[in-house]
Parts: structure tokens; C-alpha cells; sequence
């Protein structure tokens, strides 16, 4: 029987492993794989609660949930990439800087 | 009748209106300008002779009406300041009210004759209907303040007036001659104003007789002298200097440069009549302030002094003026020994002659074209009704009896014969003295004028071919012969003489005698509790004071429990002394009269003979006692400019170069300073220093929005760390 801990630290790997892309890609696209880690982390950890703790469906629901947002905001971020890189042709996130106040370098 | 400001406000306004509407008509059509003014002074007679009517009918001394509108208000609280103007009418307004309206249409009516044709001579019209709303209004007036309003104006005409010529140099020196003289007094009756003002907190004339009543004049002194005399001293000086009294004299016999009927309206009949007038109308004041043996000294000198300068003039105009100096001379004297009925009745009287007298000469002025006597004589069989109106008065003013003047001057003289008799106070001796004499040159300039012009041989075969005999015309001649009607004596007595002999009326009292009673404390008593009603408020007759049943027609005045038996006593003493007075005048008429018969007609004496003998008194007449030069050559021109050149000095080399220019230096100093503190303190340090600060702070602030967003991502997460640890333990 595999316990609850090892749940939790499979999904806290996924979490870590999430975020530390997010902050240190710079490829738009690695960042939103980083954001879907980060979800499945979150449906884990749904999933390892809902079998341990409750004995329902609830986090079941909730996991699908998560999958289909995922889905969508794979979507909408990808068609979000596709639209940036028509405009800069590149998909360099540090390009997305257009609300900073231009410092004269 | 009933008062309102229906029937009171058109005696002032009809001329007023009739000066406003000129001023509009002279520019398009000048040839209504003449009857406007005309319609505007007769129209305001009717009114006026109501008046006059509804007085008469009461009969009351004490009857008046005082009614009032507010002007201005600016009391709050307990500080009360508040000035009401209106109308005060007893019944010597109403006579005045009657003798000016009727005076100024007869000599508005003899204008139109006189100045037609003359240059500008609609504009002569303007200034006469604004000099016959404010002296209507003056009489109207109820209160100082206004009196004095409208006194200015009348000084504002009578400038203009006497300047009316101004292509003549004198006649432009004349005018501006008269006007500051006049100032003079008028400087002074503000102050009087001013200090009347500080005693009873109101200069209406009811409130000032109530305080007199009341002693408020008592105790209180101004600059070491008793207020009651200052107040009355600076008033008086506004009488002195209105009405041409000795040492503000000279204007008046300059103001002759104006046209013929406005000397007779203004210097004769009614403006110089105003200064009298108001002196009796503060008779209460100047009697508290114990003035009347200066008033007394005043009148008696100019009387005389006056009458002295006539005796010489060669200028028919002249004549008159110094004669009118002279009669007004007589109405200060009886102000000042107390004989208050006779002086108004003077007033009235000489306006009314004089009035005529200088209509007359307008008349023969106008027909001869000359006003020097020596060149005229023998005009009685080209102007003969001009004679015989001008005679009338030449016998009025002499003092003949059966005239008015008779009447009138013989009471001031006997009042002042009473005073000095019967109080023995040898202080009385000269004015009675120098009035008497008086008495003696009027009749003798008087006929030596009439004398001059009308008999006698002609002087100059020219002018006496070339002048028109003389038609009845109802605007030349026609008010002359109405005014010398009214020189007749009993209409103002009720007799022929005077003195209540060969009298008409049953009563021992004439009319004038009646109505005009002195305001002596027993009369003022009524004042302090009388209080004045607004114009809507409609009165009826029982207002009066003393109610008709207890008013006796013989002694005046009888209030309940009045002693008449010591009055009537009084009054027969007073009755001697003026028979005495009466029969001493009649005999100087007399003696002078032959004497001017004797040198003018008969020609038993020569003028030559007194001008030989008395060679260094007709020098000083000739100057006119010295007093034009005194004033122009003595006190302006090596005084006043010595003065005013050490003035502008002063004020051009140490006023303007110490104190304006070292202010302006100061001022420049003070610039520079604050300038710098502008520009260094305020500029630099607080307004760019608080934009460098707020700069360098939004440099801090504005390095955290870099921009990137992977480090908003790392704060997020820093924070979501920090504040899940912080709820954590």
C-alpha cells in the first residue's frame, strides 16, 4: 500500500518542478508546459486527498476539472504564442515588457 | 388739506422736473425750453398758495407739519445712525413758500421779455428752474443736512448765473469770486452741522429745537467755547456768507455781472434771503449760544457800511446791490436783537421790492441800453410804467409809511430801540445807531437813483432817441406793476402804517404778527414730544398743538393757565418804543428825502460839495472800504500765494522728493529682497526641491515595475511563501 507522504512528495516534485521552469525558462512555451505541471501537481494532490481522507468523488470531479482547464488554457496559451510571435517574431518572454516604463539605458 | 407727498413734493419737483426736461429739450427744440420753466415755477405757485390757504385758515402759531422718509440707515444693534429727510412746514415756510413761488414766476415770466434773443438765452432758463427747485426745496426741508444739499446747489447756480456772460473776463472772476467766498461760510456751517450733530445725534430742525428745549446744548464746550455758541457761530458764518454780511460781502456787488433777473431772483429776492432764513430757523440755537450782540454788530455794520457805498455808485445795478447788502444788513440786526417776526417780515418785503426794483432796472437796462445813471435822466416819458412800479419800491425800501418797508424795517429798528432802551445795555447803542443812519442813506441813494434815471433832463440825446416808449406788455411790464402792488403795506399788517394804527382789522394783532412767533423756550417745549410721522400718514387738523378753542386770536399764544395780562403789558411797552422808533424814522425819511430833493431836483446843493468836503471818505467808498483790495491784494495775493508758493515747495521739494521718492527707493529695496526670496527661497529650494524629491522617489519606486514577467512570478511566489508561513506559525 502506497502511502499518502508519497502522493504528496510525488506531487511537491511536480510543483517544484513547475514553478523552477516558469521562473528560469524563457521560452513562452516551456513556461505554460511549467504552468501544466503545476496543474497536474494540484490534480495529484486532489486525487491522493480525495482516496486517503474522504472516500468520495469529490477531488475525482475536481482532477477531470483540472484536466479540462488544462486543456483549454493549453489552447488559449498556445493561440496567445501564436498571436505574440506573429507580432515580435520571437517567443523570448523577457520581449513581453511593454507596461515597464521605458528606462533610457 | 390734507399732507402728502401729492400735494407737498410738486411745489419742489414741478421745477425740478422742469429743469430735467430742459436739459433734454435746449439741444432739439430750444424755443419750448423758456415756457417749460415758466409752466413748471407757476404750477408749483398753486400748490404753494394751498399751502399757504390751509395755513392761514388754521390761524395757529403753533401748527406745523413734519413728516419724514428714511434715507439712510446703517444702525446695527445699539449703534444707531440714521438720517431721515423731509418736509417741515410752520407757518413761516408757508409764507416763504408762497413769497418765492410767487417771486419766481413773475421774474420767469419777465425773463422770457428780457432775455429773449440774448445768447443762450434758453440755457438762462436751465439754471433758473434748477435754482427754483432747490430754493423751494431749502425752504421744504426739514433738516440741516439737506438744507445744506440744496444750498449748494443754489451756489452751483448762482455760480453758473453770474458767469452766464463768461466771454467777459468779469464776468468769469465774478462767478468764481462769489463761489469761493460763499465757501467760506459754507466751510463752516458743515462744521456747524457737524457739531450740532455730536449734541443731539439728528440735525432735523424739530429734533435740534426739542434738544435746545431740553438743555442738551448745556455744559458742553468745544475748544474752551460753549458748543450752543460754536454751533451757531459756524451756522451764522453760513448766513455771512449767503447772504453778503460784512466781511463775506464782496461777491454780492460783483454778482450784478449775471443777467438782470436772476440778480433779481437770486441776489435780491430769494438766495441771499436763504442765509437769513436760515439763521432764523436756528433763531432757538444762536439765542442759547448767546450770539445776538454779534449778529446785532454784524447786521447793524453792514446796514450801514453798505448803505454808505450806494450813496456813490454810478452803476444803476449797483445801487441795488449795495442796497440789498445793505437790507439784508437790517434783517441780521433784527435776528440779533431779537426781533424775529420783524426780520421775516423784512425778508419777505424787501424779496418782493427788490425783486421789482431789479426787474425795473432789467426794464430800463434793457430798453436804454446802458446801466450808468449819468448817462440816463428824464426816462419817467419813455417808461412809464416802469416808473411808477419802480417808485413803489423806491418808497417801500425808503421806508415811507403806508409801504411795506415802513412796516417791516421800523419794527427791526424799534425792536432794536426797545432792546436798547428798556435793557439799557450800552452794547446795543451802535447797531441801533448805525441802523438808524442807515435809515437815513436809503431813502437818500434810493431817490437820488430814481432821481438820476428817470427825471431830470436827459443826459445823452442818442440813447433817449433810440429808446422805445414803452408799451403795457403782459411779460415787461405787467409783473413789475403786480410786485409793486404788494409793496403796499397793510397786506402784511392788516393797517396802513404798521403798528396796528388806522387798522382794518378789528384785532390789535396783525396777521404776520400772529403766525410768526419767535421760537422761544415756552415754544419749544412742544418739540421734545412730538414725534415725526411718515409721508403715508394721513393727518388731520387736530395735530396742532394747541387745540383751536384755546388759542386766542389777541395775545398768540395762551396755553392753559398762560397769563395773558402780563403779555398784553409787554406788548404795549414794546408798542411805545415802536411808535417812538416809527416817529424818529419817519422824520429821517423825511430830512433825507428833502435833502435828495434839494440836491438832485432843485439843485440847492451839489454833489460836488460833500465830494469836496468829505474827499477822503468817498475815496474809501469808492474802494468799497478797501475790502476787494484787503481780500485780493492783502490776503490772496501777498498771503495766500506766499502761502500756497511755500506749500508747493514744500511739497514738491521735500514732500515729493523725501517722503514719495525715498518711499518709492524703500519700495524698490524691498522689491530686490523679496525678489531674491522668490526666486532662491521659493523657486529653487521649495518648489524644485519638492519635484527633485518626488523625482528621485519615483526612481525607487518605478525600478520594482520592471516589466518581466518571471520576476513578478518569483515576488508572487515570495509572497505567497511568506504570507502562508506567517499564518502557518
Amino acid at each position: 500500500m502506497v502511502s499518502l507522504q508519497a502522493y504528496l512528495i510525488v506531487s511537491l516534485i511536480l510543483l517544484i518542478t513547475g514553478l523552477v521552469i516558469m521562473i528560469s525558462r524563457k521560452n513562452i512555451v516551456a513556461i505554460l508546459l511549467g504552468i501544466e505541471l503545476i496543474l497536474n501537481s494540484a490534480a495529484l494532490n486532489f486525487v491522493a486527498y480525495s482516496k486517503y481522507t474522504t472516500n468520495n468523488l469529490d477531488g475525482h470531479i475536481f482532477s477531470l476539472f483540472i484536466i479540462v482547464i488544462a486543456a483549454a488554457e493549453a489552447a488559449v496559451g498556445l493561440a496567445i504564442v501564436i498571436r505574440f510571435f506573429q507580432i515580435k517574431e520571437t517567443i523570448h518572454i523577457d520581449e513581453v515588457s511593454e507596461l515597464r516604463e521605458e528606462i533610457a539605458r | 388739506m390734507n399732507y402728502t407727498i401729492s400735494t407737498i413734493a410738486p411745489i419742489f419737483l414741478l421745477p425740478f422736473f422742469a429743469f430735467v426736461i430742459n436739459c433734454v429739450l435746449i439741444k432739439k427744440v430750444p424755443k419750448f425750453v423758456p415756457w417749460v420753466s415758466v409752466a413748471g415755477i407757476v404750477g408749483s405757485f398753486f400748490f404753494a398758495a394751498a399751502i399757504f390757504i390751509d395755513f392761514f385758515t388754521v390761524y395757529n402759531t403753533d401748527y406745523y407739519i413734519h413728516k419724514v422718509f428714511n434715507w439712510i440707515d446703517l444702525s446695527h444693534g445699539d449703534n444707531i445712525f440714521k438720517i431721515d429727510l423731509g418736509i417741515f412746514i410752520d407757518n413761516m415756510t408757508a409764507v416763504m413758500l408762497l413769497m418765492v413761488t410767487g417771486v419766481a414766476s413773475l421774474i420767469h415770466i419777465f425773463s422770457t421779455w428780457y432775455m429773449k434773443g440774448d445768447v443762450r438765452w434758453e440755457r438762462f432758463f436751465v439754471y433758473l428752474s434748477l435754482f427754483t427747485s432747490a430754493m423751494l426745496g431749502l425752504v421744504l426741508s426739514d433738516n440741516l443736512l439737506s438744507i445744506f444739499m440744496f444750498w449748494e446747489i443754489m451756489g452751483f447756480c448762482s455760480y453758473s448765473l453770474i458767469g452766464f456772460y463768461f466771454e467777459k473776463e468779469e464776468a468769469g472772476n465774478a462767478s468764481i469770486k462769489a463761489f469761493m467766498t460763499t465757501r467760506v461760510g459754507d466751510v463752516f456751517f458743515l462744521l456747524g452741522i457737524l457739531a450740532i450733530w455730536a449734541v443731539v445725534g439728528s440735525v432735523d430742525i424739530p429734533s435740534i429745537y426739542a434738544a435746545i428745549s431740553n438743555g442738551a446744548f448745556e455744559g458742553k464746550t468745544v475748544f474752551g467755547i460753549a458748543l450752543a455758541s460754536f454751533a451757531g457761530f459756524c451756522i451764522f458764518c453760513g448766513t455771512i456768507g449767503k447772504s453778503a454780511q460784512f466781511p463775506l460781502q464782496v461777491w454780492l456787488p460783483d454778482a450784478m455781472m449775471g443777467p438782470t433777473p436772476c440778480s433779481a431772483l437770486i441776489h435780491a429776492a430769494t438766495m441771499v434771503a436763504a442765509g437769513v432764513y436760515l439763521s432764523l430757523r436756528m433763531y432757538p440755537l444762536m439765542y442759547v449760544g448767546e450770539l445776538n450782540t454779534l449778529i446785532a454788530y454784524i447786521g447793524g455794520i453792514t446796514a450801514f457800511g453798505a448803505a454808505t457805498i450806494a450813496l456813490i455808485q454810478k452803476d444803476l445795478k449797483a445801487v441795488l446791490a449795495y442796497s440789498t447788502i445793505s437790507q439784508l444788513g437790517y434783517m441780521v440786526l433784527g435776528i440779533g436783537v431779537g426781533a424775529y417776526n420783524a426780520a421775516f417780515m423784512h425778508l419777505v418785503t424787501h424779496a418782493i421790492f427788490k425783486a421789482c426794483l431789479f426787474l425795473s432796472a432789467g426794464s430800463v437796462i434793457h430798453s436804454y441800453h446802458d446801466k450808468y445813471m449819468p448817462e440816463m435822466g428824464g426816462l419817467k416819458n419813455k417808461l412809464p410804467y416802469t416808473c411808477i412800479a419802480m417808485w413803489c419800491c423806491t418808497l417801500a425800501i425808503a421806508g415811507v409809511p403806508v409801504f411795506s418797508g415802513f412796516v417791516s424795517k421800523d419794527r427791526i429798528l424799534g425792536d432794536a430801540l426797545y432792546l436798547f432802551l428798556q435793557t439799557g445795555e450800552g452794547v446795543y447803542a451802535i447797531p441801533t445807531i448805525l441802523g438808524f443812519v442807515g435809515a437815513f442813506l436809503t431813502p437818500f441813494y434810493m431817490f437820488r437813483m430814481m432821481f438820476l434815471t428817470f427825471h431830470g433832463k436827459n443826459r445823452n440825446k442818442d440813447k433817449y432817441d433810440h429808446c422805445h416808449k414803452e408799451h403795457l406788455t403782459w411779460n415787461q411790464n405787467v409783473p413789475l406793476l403786480i410786485l409793486s402792488v404788494f409793496t403796499l403795506g397793510f397786506f402784511f399788517s392788516g393797517s396802513l402804517t404798521g403798528q396796528g394804527i388806522i387798522s382794518f382789522a378789528k384785532e390789535k394783532k396783525e396777521w404776520f404778527k400772529v403766525l410768526i412767533e419767535p421760537p422761544v423756550q415756552q415754544r419749544l417745549e412742544k418739540f421734545s414730544n412730538v414725534t415725526s410721522q411718515p409721508f403715508s400718514f394721513e393727518d388731520t387738523r387736530d395735530m396742532s398743538v394747541i387745540p383751536k378753542s384755546q388759542y386766542l386770536k389777541q395775545s398768540g399764544f395762551a396755553g392753559p393757565g398762560y397769563d395773558t395780562s402780563a403779555e398784553e403789558e409787554y406788548y404795549d411797552e414794546v408798542h411805545h418804543a415802536h411808535v417812538l422808533g416809527a416817529v424818529a424814522s419817519v422824520i429821517i425819511v423825511a430830512l433825507s428825502v428833502l435833502l435828495a430833493f434839494a440836491m438832485y431836483i432843485f439843485g440847492f446843493i451839489s454833489p460836488s460839495f460833500f465830494y469836496d468836503k468829505l474827499s477822503f471818505w468817498v475815496k474809501a467808498l469808492k474802494n468799497k472800504y478797501y475790502m476787494d483790495w484787503l481780500y485780493i491784494d492783502v490776503l490772496i495775493k501777498k498771503g495766500l500765494l506766499k502761502l500756497n508758493n511755500l506749500l508747493s515747495w514744500f511739497d514738491s521739494g521735500i514732500y515729493d522728493r523725501y517722503a514719495i521718492d525715498g518711499w518709492a527707493f524703500i519700495n524698490r529695496q524691498v522689491f530686490k529682497a523679496s525678489h531674491w526670496f522668490d526666486r532662491v527661497i521659493v523657486d529653487s529650494v521649495a518648489v524644485d526641491g519638492t519635484a527633485v524629491g518626488t523625482e528621485i522617489f519615483s526612481l525607487v519606486t518605478k525600478s520594482i515595475q520592471s516589466g518581466y514577467i518571471q520576476k513578478y512570478i518569483i515576488v508572487l511566489i515570495g509572497a505567497i511563501v511568506a504570507l502562508s508561513m506567517f499564518l502557518g506559525f
